[in-house]
């Protein structure tokens, strides 16, 4: 569906992009991620042919952006950072005007409108004056602009920044359910974003592909073992001894700041809560809490960004 | 064609909806029917005054005496008022961050600026559609002016607005700051307009400029230093020179010419900014 290769964007002396490649199949949900100016917006920029890039390709089902960028054009939905809305227009009127640029067929017109308005929840506001909304119905506005006339590729640029967490929520469901007929693109800097919405995600960071893999394979990256965080009411003396003598704990620390608070590592491939759990009660430790630390994708993000990855 | 139209009635619709519309045509309605009354006033009291006397009345004509000061008033007040009505047009697209949905549109640049430009033209025949009735009064007053010297006359505040819009709409494109874009547009067009004050002193000619400034290897070659003078080439750049003919009611294409052209090259070169943007 996408294919973007080699896609360098330099401004003056300062390169915003450097050699990009990626591509997207059909129907599948690409997260990128990258800190703020690490060049996820530009690349978008290209891949709409809002900006052109100084090397590099970027075809959208074929058509090369910089060749034929109305094929191009047509195909996509694209929700910028900043959602691009007439202030002084009404909602609906707004809408029309995007499906007849957008190139929807003069009867469609409506119909698309209308389920657009219907999908993003804007019913409500249909009749009010953009400028007037919130920002949360402004980015649904936004959104809705986007998916009108039932693009391929659907570039979203941040589009939760602003929401309330229901709103979020909202947005993300829409955003899933496009999954499968059409292609997304998201961008973002909240990684559960990723985690909750998209298959696959791309970590962009200073202008340069730092990862790009499935959600799981990159949280599972870099393969520090599995923790248990105990919580125990009255520890005796021996209980972290106790504690590193059960199958399949390889090591126990008591926890800073808590009193009663361990950490345990586990050995691979081992799941001796159960076991843990026993002793506890056995011994009347009083157990409070047990809950089971894998190694997030947070984790994974932040040593890609901080340069120090496997 | 559709999505030009598409874009010149949203743009017309934005002015209609905001009060830039109403302000505009009311100030340029109050101007100008303002000095319609005071010569239609002052016209017919000379003809009470010398109505009887056959040599005066004689040279008493209505075209002369109402309606050409009306198109005089109207093309100053356009000069004042066009960069109001032009400065939004593209700078605030860009300050919006809507320029980023209309050019991620399948939509060329070239269908954008004739749109924008479309749509202000709209607001413009609306603007003289309103003084039509000042012709319709003079009628109603008994007195019969021509009516062929009247159209000629707005269809040169016509294409001289149109001319204003199109440079208004180049300046527009050029940056994001609308006071900036107004106030460029304004010294644009005045200067366009007093252009031709150099005309009588600078008798120099074109081709001496050149011979000077390419240390006599003009005249060797052959070219001579005659030809027209730049005072001429000056006074035919000017806005307002163009404009004299219209007034008087005289259709000479060359006038006609020089108004599409400058609309022409404007728009022309209004596109390629918008294509050069995607490059910076």
């Amino acid at each position: 569906m996408l294919d973007v290769s080699g896609v360098t964007k330099t401004y003056g002396a300062r390169t915003v992009v450097n050699e990009v490649s990626f591509s997207v199949n059909k129907g599948e949900i690409l997260g990128f991620l990258g800190p703020n100016g690490a060049g996820k917006t530009t690349t978008m920029r290209i891949i709409t042919g809002y900006v052109a890039a100084s090397a590099g390709t970027a075809k959208v089902a074929g058509f090369d952006v910089q060749e034929q960028p109305l094929e191009v054009k047509k195909r996509i939905g694209y929700l910028p950072e900043h959602p691009p809305l007439y202030r002084d227009m009404l909602v609906r009127p707004y809408l029309e005007f995007v499906a007849r640029i957008r190139g929807v067929p003069r009867r469609q017109v409506r119909a698309r409108v209308d389920r657009a308005i219907d999908r993003c929840g804007v019913g409500d506001v249909a009749g009010r004056l953009i400028g007037n909304l919130s920002k949360g119905y402004q980015q649904r506005v936004g959104l809705a602009q986007a998916i009108l006339h039932e693009p391929d590729l659907l570039i979203l640029d941040e589009p939760t920044v602003g929401l309330d967490p229901s709103q979020i929520r909202e947005i993300r469901a829409l955003i899933t359910s496009f999954a499968g007929e059409h292609t997304v693109i998201l961008s973002t800097h909240i990684l559960p974003e990723v985690t909750l919405t998209c298959h696959r995600a791309l970590i962009i960071n200073e202008g340069r592909i730092a990862a790009e893999d499935t959600v799981e394979r990159l949280a599972a990256r870099g393969g520090r073992m599995r923790q248990v965080a105990l919580r125990l009411a009255r520890p005796g003396d021996g209980a972290a001894a106790a504690l590193g003598a059960v199958p399949g704990v390889a090591a126990v620390r008591p926890e800073d700041g808590a009193a009663g608070a361990f950490m345990a590592d586990l050995a691979e491939g081992q799941d001796p809560r159960e076991a843990i759990a026993s002793l506890a009660v056995a011994r009347g430790w009083g157990l409070l809490e047990m809950r089971l630390v894998t190694r997030s994708f947070e984790d994974t993000y932040m040593q890609i960004i901080r340069g120090d990855a496997a | 064609m559709r999505t030009i139209a598409v874009i010149a009635w949203r743009e017309a619709r934005t002015y209609f909806t905001s009060p830039l519309a109403y302000a505009v045509t009311g100030v340029f309605v109050l101007l100008s029917g303002y000095i319609f009354w005071a010569s239609l006033v002052r016209f017919s009291e000379l003809c009470l005054r010398f109505g009887s006397n056959p040599y005066f009345s004689s040279q008493l004509n209505v075209n002369d005496m109402v309606v050409r000061p009306l198109f005089g008033t109207m093309g100053i007040i356009f000069l004042l008022m066009i960069p109001v009505i032009t400065m939004r047009l593209l700078a605030e697209e860009k300050r919006a961050g809507t320029a980023e949905l209309l050019f991620t549109c399948p939509v060329t640049s070239g269908q954008v600026v004739l749109g924008k430009f479309l749509g202000a033209a709209i607001l413009l025949v609306f603007m003289l559609a309103v003084t039509l009735t000042y012709p319709l009064l003079i009628m109603g007053s008994g007195a019969t002016p021509d009516m062929m010297p009247t159209l000629v006359g707005y269809l040169g505040v016509l294409l001289m607005g149109l001319a204003f819009l199109a440079i208004g709409l180049l300046i527009s494109s050029m940056t994001e700051n609308q006071i900036v874009a107004a106030v460029v547009a304004f010294g644009a067009l005045l200067m366009l307009w007093v252009i031709d004050w150099m005309s009588e002193s600078a008798t120099i000619t074109l081709a001496a400029v050149l011979n000077t400034f390419s240390n006599g290897l003009w005249e060797k070659a052959g070219l001579g230093t005659g030809g027209p003078t730049v005072g001429e080439l000056l006074s035919s750049a000017s806005l307002i020179a163009h404009f004299q003919d219209f007034r008087k009611g005289l259709l000479d294409t060359q006038h006609v010419v020089f108004y599409l052209s400058v609309v022409f090259m404007s728009l022309f070169v209004t596109q390629r900014v918008l294509e050069s943007r995607r490059w910076r």
